[in-house]
């Protein structure tokens, strides 16, 4: 399971996972603003 | 009796508290990370609640009427702040393999970004027009960005020592720990900020 706090690495491999879920969050914001 | 003189030249040796326990699992220095860094989520925390508060429980237009959040410049300075992850683990990655000109390059780089990052935080500021004291969202939005602001302040500090030692040559491929645990503290307050922007700037 992966754990951030265990070394640099995991925690680089965390946050990329945080910036593709950010990533998709905003696309999600931004055509769901583009069609209402 | 043996035992007993044994005991009592072992006890002329050792003065002072007995040694304290440590885990043969997890070492010193990355507990002492980890249970920081579950502290500072819990700060996070308590200012996130407050945000969500008055923007779900109390519907609070966000941002306050008459006031506009800078989403392209905040953006742009995510961009920057990631690209300060990226160069720090090139730096850890370099000192891995021993190559002590990348670890300089990568932390001296990571140190700019991060600078670069608060001095357009600070920037933003100073012409955003409005203040904390105006709405009870100014006051959510100083406090969120500000405390993140305050991280970042507090990283470029531990930035700046690890830049010295490794100009100074205090890391070899096997002694990299004091580049290690700042990078994971770096990673943590770019994968916080990742957050602040969403909650504040895009939703």
């Amino acid at each position: 399971m992966l754990n951030p706090l265990r070394s640099e690495a995991e925690a680089f491999r965390a946050l990329i996972y945080v910036v593709v879920t950010a990533a998709v969050i905003i696309a999600i914001v931004l055509i769901v603003r583009a069609l209402t | 009796m043996e035992a007993a003189s044994a005991a009592a030249a072992h006890a002329d040796h050792h003065h002072g508290p007995p040694e304290a326990n440590r885990s043969s699992r997890i070492e010193a220095a990355t507990l002492g990370i980890l249970l920081f860094i579950i502290s500072e989520v819990m700060i996070f925390g308590a200012f996130f609640t407050a945000y969500f508060f008055i923007r779900v429980v109390n519907h609070h237009p966000w941002p306050a009427h008459g006031t506009t959040l800078p989403e392209a410049v905040a953006g742009i300075n995510t961009c920057v702040l990631v690209s300060s992850s990226l160069t720090v683990h090139w730096a850890l990655t370099s000192i891995k393999n021993g190559n002590k000109a990348g670890l300089r390059a990568g932390i001296l780089s990571t140190f700019l970004l991060g600078l670069t990052f608060l001095f357009v935080q600070l920037n933003e500021y100073v012409h955003i027009g409005f203040s904390p004291r105006d709405s009870a969202q100014g006051t959510v939005f100083y406090s969120l960005t500000g405390l993140h602001g305050a991280h970042v302040f507090i990283g470029l500090c531990i930035l700046l020592v690890v830049c010295i030692r490794a100009f100074r040559g205090h890391y070899t491929a096997e002694e990299h720990r004091g580049v290690e645990i700042p990078g994971i503290y770096w990673h943590f307050v770019d994968a916080m900020w990742i957050v602040v922007y969403l909650t504040v700037y895009v939703l």
